[in-house]
């Protein structure tokens, strides 16, 4: 018996319950019966106090002889003639106890309460036969926030998805856009608390999460308000002349569903910026946070509050599994940022299904400084461009090249700067830099550095750390070489390693020699070598005389090449790849043959080769020809027969 | 602790209020989430043993007891609430009811002149039907008997309900405990549905504890079945956890400081069921539940009404005053029992208090006015009984509180009532109530049509103001 119903206790039920039903010629007596094993389904429901009261007058029952408990029931019975609270105790007593024994007796408990009903000749039916209401069941289950995390599985979901597409595809773009604009308020109405939870789950420092989470989270949203009437508009393009009388467009569709996979790094921006772009173009998605920062509930939540149906963006939490298991139920688009290896692994799943990818991978970016360029700015840059978000992001400075005439006094710099970082996960803005997020990182970065470390390279800051604590300090390194692995393979960890180059030609060689390219800064005075290197340099995006901005600016796409990944997303161009861009051409409901169309004749022929000779040869000779072999093709081709 | 989620309105208690004005509100688009202590079930799962309904549908495993332990309150914690457990009697206020409500609150629009389109437009949200005669049980025909012999005068009752195929043979005793094949118009069959199609979103076997208006939002919390305790934020607060949830709630968040009137006014209808031995077989449990009610001008002046009503064996053994064998064979004539039961438009205002671990505390007794009222209703019961050759008459002394109404009462001065005219809290403009705990004082006729009409107008404010 639950509740700390002994069997001392159930002794006083079982003797209260015989005076209370001491059975007759055709009924047993209470204690007869088994119902005492159904106690638990009345005193799971009991308020505490009254199941501890109930306790305690049970245990006094056991140890009363029946006649006693009889003349309490009796004495109860007659409660009016008490003062009122005497009254009211033996009420409570009396309608406790046959509460507790008639309901167990009189509630046609199985067969033996079957049988007591069957004496009482009461029996009722309900005769009309009716099915489960699904539907209601269903309702119930979908709009229920805090049940809905109960994972569906990949079929199922993708199942909803099919439905949700069709529901958001009949959306008008503008009612898509008004859901942004009402994401965006709910965000900026619930900023702190979302901070604090991406805090929590990330140990970032807090202005890390406001200007690479938040911030542009909001350049987005408010992108997406202001350019998708116009990028996803139906757009009319030229039609040549053979084809005249005909309209040319492009319509900008939706896939169908898009399945975003995403990173730890920025938890909260990898999941609004896809979702969005998946949204707006008329897509349903499912989302799957990495299950290192799965920020639960998070998404979900902002999404509802801004009117977002549950089944348009279904979040799967799980690992590499759930993916694999989502791609195999054929989503029209996948989406993927992370890293290379893992990049590759969903690629070639996706090829089995010819689904198309979108890979936003790794990095290993290089920062060129020219000897005129403005050393302290660049200083500042280097720094802030390694180690914000604690040096986890694709786009970090990775490796960092100074022309040999200020290398040393730019080293020094760099090293002043490092070390004044404050490494806090701080709760008002006062720390620079937060906590890694991921022990296996941790172990990556620690792995890379010491290998650099044993073949010469010197630490010039960050030695305090015990390549084990997730509290890495800024490591500034020296006298590192591209044969070292640090300087081949992602770090993702606030990590600096400083090199020299001559000219132009070893700067422009040393950046290119990576398996990597997604983006890149140059650092000069002069203009023209900057534009003139950017230009050399094998990666999808640049800034010159900045660093991690190109990627700020919402209107430009964002990818890599080489093992950076394939595709471009975000900027109008970002936006349509997300669509079906369909492509158009509109005739007339005319009587009119086409010229290429059967039968084909020797006059056909010889008039068809007049006319390409005559369009394709330029000049004058275009407008000639339509005349001398267009028109007569068009007559011949309404009357031209085969016998 | 964080805040989970937040919503444009957040509406404590999914009963006919709740479900009401959520479903306007989802309508209206408004991103509307329900908190509701009960379980939700549907016409396949309710649950069919009195063991069970009893404990899984009420508060307190079944029943709350006023202070002195002579009232026993049915207060439903149920996704659908009174819908569920009651029998959906749907009667519009009279003059007599609203002018007396007029005259308490000082409040103009109880008149039926202005409710009469709100009252229209919950109807519209219902199949409403009279009670058939044709399938009436011995029960309905004692009671219409014994009201003709006596000069009585009676009506068929009106009901919430699409069809109760009493051509299958189905015993409506059933649907006490949520109907099973969805004729009762439980909200969770009509309005609820439709404001979870509109997005709307419910969670059930969630306890609403904390409630505190902040600035521009109003916080709310409370703990969930999983033990996890969650909080919300919301722009609207609507509170529709009926007289005792709303009162205990508010009470429970020290609002009894700026609203000195909360927990007052509380009544509850105080029913008596009183049964009556016949020779032949009655099967009062058979058909139709419930038949007639009084319409008797009379009887509405003197401050009750009568209705044939009967309960299931375990309630019936509970109202018998007999012990061990007479009481068994007293069981054992339950085929043969009649009951009418009188409801008192009691006079005598209740108080809502919690104890220090918040539960509530119900202080409610008749006053003489009150026991006069129900002396009149079990005479006209008892000559009732007598006209129709009832062999012996038991009267049970535990009252009922089925309907329970005021607690947060709606009027205009702040000191003396609760919610304002415009239905919010006084001096708490995003907390709206709409239900039974807003009632001035006691009607005298069954509360869920008006609780409906007042939930619609409520709500079509709210919209119109706008977030």
């Amino acid at each position: 018996m639950k509740h700390g119903f002994n069997s001392l206790a159930v002794k006083g039920i079982l003797k209260a319950g015989d005076v209370i039903i001491p059975g007759d010629t055709t009924m047993p007596r209470f204690s007869q019966t088994t119902f005492i094993r159904e106690f638990d389904r009345i005193s799971e429901f009991m308020d505490p106090a009254d199941r501890s009261g109930f306790k305690l007058l049970m245990t006094l029952m056991a140890f009363m002889p029946s006649v006693v408990i009889l003349f309490i029931l009796k004495v109860a019975s007659h409660h009016q003639k008490f003062p009122d609270f005497i009254g009211a105790i033996l009420r409570q007593i009396n309608l406790g106890m046959k509460g507790v024994i008639l309901t167990m007796y009189y509630s046609g408990i199985g067969e033996q309460g079957d049988a007591i009903l069957q004496k009482l000749n009461y029996s009722t039916a309900i005769n009309t036969p009716v099915d489960q209401d699904i539907e209601l069941e269903n309702l119930m289950k979908q709009n229920h926030p805090l049940e809905n995390y109960a994972p569906l599985n990949p079929k199922e979901m993708m199942l909803k998805s099919r439905q949700a597409h069709l529901d958001i595809s009949a959306l008008s773009l503008k009612e898509r856009v008004a859901f942004i604009t009402r994401l965006r308020l709910v965000l900026l109405e619930r900023q702190e608390e979302i901070t604090d939870i991406i805090q929590k789950e990330t140990n970032k420092a807090r202005t890390d999460i406001m200007t690479s989470e938040f911030f542009p989270i909001f350049e987005h949203l408010e992108f997406l308000e202001h350019k998708t009437l116009e990028a996803l508009k139906e757009e009319k393009v030229a039609t040549p002349i053979a084809m005249m009388g005909k309209a040319s467009k492009i319509w900008y569709e939706s896939m169908g569903t898009v399945l975003v996979i995403s990173p730890w790094n920025y938890p909260f921006y990898q999941a609004i910026a896809p979702i969005t772009c998946s949204f707006v173009t008329g897509n349903a998605t499912i989302y799957k946070p990495s299950e290192i920062t799965p920020l639960k509930g998070l998404v979900e939540s902002v999404l509802f509050a801004a009117g977002f149906k549950p089944e348009w963006v279904q979040i799967a939490y799980g690992d590499g599994k759930t993916a694999a298991d989502l791609i195999s139920e054929r989503p029209q688009k996948i989406f993927f940022t992370g890293s290379v290896g893992t990049g590759k692994k969903i690629m070639s799943q996706a090829s089995q299904f010819l689904i198309p990818v979108e890979l936003e991978l790794g990095g290993k970016d290089p920062m060129i400084v020219f000897e005129d360029a403005n050393l302290a700015r660049a200083v500042k840059g280097a720094v802030w461009g390694a180690m914000t978000n604690t040096g986890q992001s694709c786009t970090s400075v990775e490796r960092l090249y100074v022309q040999e005439k200020i290398y040393n006094q730019f080293r020094d710099a760099v090293v002043g700067e490092a070390s004044r970082i404050k490494v806090a996960v701080d709760r008002d803005g006062d720390g620079d830099m937060g906590h890694m997020i991921s022990p296996k990182q941790v172990q990556i970065v620690a792995d890379l550095v010491k290998d650099a470390v044993s073949q010469g390279a010197k630490m010039l800051t960050g030695s305090s750390w015990d390549f084990k604590s997730s509290q890495i300090p800024p490591i500034v390194l020296e006298g590192t070489t591209h044969s070292m692995r640090i300087n081949k393979e992602e770090i993702f960890g606030p990590v600096l390693p400083i090199m020299k180059f001559r000219d132009e030609e070893e700067a422009i060689n040393l950046a290119n020699d990576s398996d990597f390219g997604l983006s890149a800064s140059i650092w000069s005075k002069d203009k023209a070598r900057a534009e003139r290197v950017a230009r050399q340099i094998v990666t999808g995006n640049i800034s010159i005389n900045n660093v991690m901005v190109s990627e700020g600016n919402h209107h430009l796409p964002f990818g890599g090449v080489k093992d950076s990944g394939i595709g471009r997303y975000k900027g109008v161009m970002g936006l349509r790849n997300f669509c079906n861009v369909k492509s158009v051409m509109v005739d007339a409901d005319s009587k009119k043959i086409e010229a290429n169309w059967y039968p084909y004749s020797p006059k056909k022929y010889e008039l068809f080769k007049g006319l390409t000779t005559s369009l394709f040869t330029g000049g004058l000779k275009k407008w000639t020809g339509l005349v001398r072999f267009g028109l007569p093709l068009e007559g011949h081709s309404q009357k031209a027969k085969r016998e | 602790m964080q805040i989970h989620s937040s919503y444009d309105a957040i509406i404590v208690g999914g009963g006919v209020s709740g479900s009401f004005m959520a479903q306007e509100l989802a309508a209206a688009g408004w991103r509307t989430l329900v908190l509701e202590a009960g379980r939700s079930f549907t016409r396949t799962t309710y649950p069919a043993l009195e063991i069970d309904s009893n404990s899984q549908l009420y508060w307190g495993g079944g029943v709350e007891l006023n202070t002195s332990a002579s009232l026993a309150l049915l207060r439903p914690k149920v996704v659908g609430g009174g819908s569920i457990v009651n029998q959906a009697l749907m009667d519009r206020f009279d003059d007599i009811a609203l002018d007396s409500w007029k005259q308490e609150s000082q409040v103009n629009f109880f008149n039926s002149e202005v409710l009469s389109p709100w009252y229209q437009k919950a109807e519209n949200e219902l199949s409403i039907q009279k009670v058939s005669e044709q399938y009436r049980n011995g029960n309905a025909k004692i009671f219409a008997d014994g009201f003709k012999a006596n000069g009585f005068i009676c009506a068929p009752l009106t009901r919430a309900q699409k069809d109760c195929r009493f051509e299958d043979g189905n015993d409506c005793i059933r649907c006490l405990s949520g109907c099973p094949i969805d004729s009762k118009q439980s909200t969770p069959v009509t309005t609820l549905k439709k404001a979870l199609k509109a997005g709307c979103q419910l969670i059930s076997e969630f306890e609403v504890q904390k409630i505190e208006d902040k600035k521009d939002h109003t916080l709310v919390g409370g703990k969930w079945k999983n033990g996890g305790q969650y909080l919300f934020s919301a722009r609207k607060v609507i509170l529709a956890a009926g007289a005792i949830g709303n009162s205990r709630l508010l009470l429970q968040n020290d609002f009894k400081k700026s609203l000195p009137a909360l927990g007052e006014k509380f009544y509850t209808h105080p029913q008596y069921m009183v049964i009556a031995m016949y020779d032949h077989e009655i099967n009062a449990h058979k058909g139709p539940l419930q038949s007639y009610k009084s319409q008797d001008p009379h009887f509405r002046a003197k401050g009750f009404k009568l209705e044939n009503v009967f309960a299931p064996p375990v309630a019936i053994s509970m109202l018998l005053p007999q012990l061990g064998k007479k009481h068994m064979a007293k069981m054992k004539e339950i085929t043969k029992m009649a009951c009418i039961e009188v409801a008192v438009r009691d006079t005598n205002p209740g108080k809502i208090k919690i104890n220090n671990q918040g539960r509530p505390i119900i202080e409610k007794e008749l006053n003489e006015e009150d026991e006069k009222r129900k002396r009149a209703g079990m005479d006209a019961i008892h000559a009732i009984f007598a006209s129709t050759g009832a062999r012996e008459v038991i009267r049970g002394d535990l009252g009922i509180g089925l309907h329970l109404m005021g607690g947060c009462s709606l009027g205009a001065d702040e000191k003396k009532f609760v919610t304002a005219p415009d239905f919010t809290l006084h001096g708490h403009r995003r907390i709206v109530i709409a239900d039974s705990s807003i009632f001035p004082n006691a009607p005298g006729i069954n509360p869920s049509l008006t609780i409906m009409a007042l939930s619609k107008m409520a709500a079509d404010q709210m919209i119109k103001e706008g977030l």
